[in-house]
């Protein structure tokens, strides 16, 4: 098995009696776009800090790109990416003097930078002015290509698409993707379901600080309930369809029901025995998996 | 890699607090040179110390002790302790690190410093260095503008008497620095490590004068670090070893310290 991108036994953080994070294990593999999903304050924003160095935990380890992580252990985050979730910059200094500072901190050459730029649409104009003009969505902007610029081996995203419009959060999927082509490891912190369903290839879920689950997002689609709307001519008994799954709402001439995907030809079947006048059968979404586990 | 980050983050530093700095600067080349055209000449100095010897004893202990006026050394050595000169010497100890380390966390840039492979004593070496630097231009200002008054207006002493005062100046307040390296690195907000800083720097100084003028707490005048910066002693008998001695290693030890609480903390 070769070293993994990130790999944490047990890591666990405390601030006094709240426990932030707990008992976290986990292995995410080079090359993977690994999504951590959970509502606010599950503990995403603390794991992300924890794999940098920039908390020690309570108990538990994580390596990083082979490395232990410390605070000391600057050297393996020569090829980490990060892009903080609520991103902060020095409002007097310009974009182009931000992202050359912290280049030089970096200590890689910045080979992509003009690519996101051109892609992010930020202009050279843009560039030259000074950070506290900037919107939040440029801000978010300039986060991303701060994180890309130097091309790292891995990135920790923490709620990487705030702030942007939806033309400008596609380009992001796309740079991601682009990014993952390369063989860059992403590690994905966001509550914004469709985003995370969209490009990553497992996802955890978080919730109080404990890890919920990891799945592979394509099998756990798979294996999600389909979400089937009937609507009837004439009034029925939703009852009658409770044999196939779960009736999750009905009035007179409509019923909702969450069906496993093997029963669906069944339900089918039945129903062109009945008086149907309109059938709607949704693709799985992660949602309603994450809605059922958090409910 | 070591010596390329901390050139990066001086340079962060720089950008920061250059124009408080030149204006600082700029501000105590005209106080120091102005001490010396408003200083007595030889033969003047009887008449001030005449004066001194009416003034209350505790105006006299805020200047320096009678030796302020008894040469025009003395006096221009006033302008080492006037509090115009403290204050804006106090200003850049607590300003620089408060900003750099407790500042950056509080303004949430700290996670794209941190993030990077910089190391946390780099960090805090850097803050130092960069506010050690500034607080050299700030001081050597007023040396020159000294020595130049100096040169222009003779009055029986040299700038070389200077240097020696200059280089405690930069001694004491490179110790408060440090000190203040030591409370940003254990702050969460800038504003905290401000008032801490400035909360100990004045009251080492209310502590130096109250031990100088009120016996019962003369015991607690080594306590403070202004008790070995000596201006008029200087000029007139030089440096003491043993004052050196003292602020060095108070500066030594609280960014050591720095550095062991930075290193360990969570940001």
């Amino acid at each position: 098995m070769s070293a993994a991108a990130i790999e944490t036994s047990g890591l666990t953080k405390r601030y006094g009696p709240i426990n932030a994070l707990q008992d976290v294990s986990l292995r995410v593999e080079p090359g993977e776009v690994f999504g951590f999903l959970g509502p606010n304050g599950a503990g995403k924003t603390t794991t992300v800090r924890l794999l940098l160095g920039l908390i020690a935990p309570t108990a538990g380890s994580a390596l990083v790109l082979g490395r232990r992580v410390s605070p000391a252990a600057a050297i393996s985050r020569r090829e980490i990416g990060h892009l903080p979730g609520d991103i902060a910059f020095w409002p007097s200094m310009t974009g182009e003097r931000t992202l050359d500072f912290l280049e030089h901190l970096s200590g890689r050459r910045a080979a992509w930078r003009q690519e996101l730029l051109d892609r992010l649409q930020l202009a050279r104009s843009d560039l030259a002015r000074r950070v506290r003009t900037y919107s939040d969505g440029m801000k978010q902007k300039l986060g991303i290509v701060q994180a890309f610029q130097c091309e790292p081996r891995l990135v920790l995203l923490d709620e990487p698409t705030k702030g942007l419009d939806p033309l400008m959060q596609l380009a992001f999927y796309e740079l991601l993707l682009d990014l993952n082509r390369r063989g860059t490891t992403i590690f994905f912190s966001s509550h914004v379901l469709p985003e995370v369903e969209r490009v990553c290839h497992r996802v955890a879920m978080l919730r109080g600080g404990r890890l919920v689950s990891i799945d592979d997002v394509d099998q756990f689609r798979r294996s999600m309930p389909r979400r089937v709307l009937v609507h009837f001519r004439e009034d029925l008994e939703a009852a009658d369809l409770a044999a196939f799954g779960r009736v999750v709402a009905s009035a007179a001439r409509r019923v909702e029901l969450l069906v496993a995907a093997e029963r669906v030809p069944a339900l089918v079947s039945r129903l062109a025995t009945l008086p149907l006048q309109d059938l709607l059968i949704e693709p799985p979404r992660l949602e309603d998996a994450f809605l059922e586990r958090y409910r | 890699m070591s010596a390329s980050v901390i050139l990066a983050l001086l340079g962060h530093l720089w950008r920061q607090h250059r124009r408080p700095l030149l204006v600082m600067t700029a501000a105590v080349t005209l106080f120091e040179f102005l001490t010396t055209r408003l200083a007595p000449a030889p033969e003047e100095v009887s008449w001030l110390s005449g004066l001194a010897a009416l003034a209350p004893p505790h105006l006299v202990a805020l200047a320096g002790g009678d030796v302020a006026f008894t040469s025009p050394g003395g006096v221009i050595a006033l302008g080492y302790t006037h509090p115009f000169f403290l204050l804006l010497l106090g200003v850049w100890a607590v300003r620089v690190p408060s900003s750099a380390l407790a500042g950056e966390i509080g303004r949430g840039t700290m996670d794209l410093l941190a993030g990077r492979p910089v190391t946390r004593s780099q960090l805090v070496i850097a803050t130092f260095v960069g506010f050690a630097l500034g607080l050299t231009l700030i001081v050597f200002a007023a040396w020159t503008a000294t020595a130049i008054g100096l040169s222009l207006r003779p009055l029986g002493v040299t700038g070389g008497r200077f240097v020696g005062v200059g280089a405690m100046a930069w001694l004491l307040f490179a110790s408060f620095g440090a000190v203040s390296v030591l409370i940003s690195a254990t702050a969460r907000e800038a504003g905290h490590a401000i008032a801490w800083t400035s909360g100990v720097i004045a009251t080492s100084f209310v502590v130096e004068y109250l031990a100088r003028v009120w016996k019962p707490v003369a015991g607690l005048r080594p306590f403070s670090p202004f008790a070995y910066y000596r201006p008029q002693q200087i000029v007139t008998s030089g440096v003491a070893a043993s004052d050196v001695t003292r602020l060095a290693a108070l500066m030594a030890v609280a960014i050591v310290a720095a550095i062991v609480i930075f290193r360990n903390r969570d940001l």
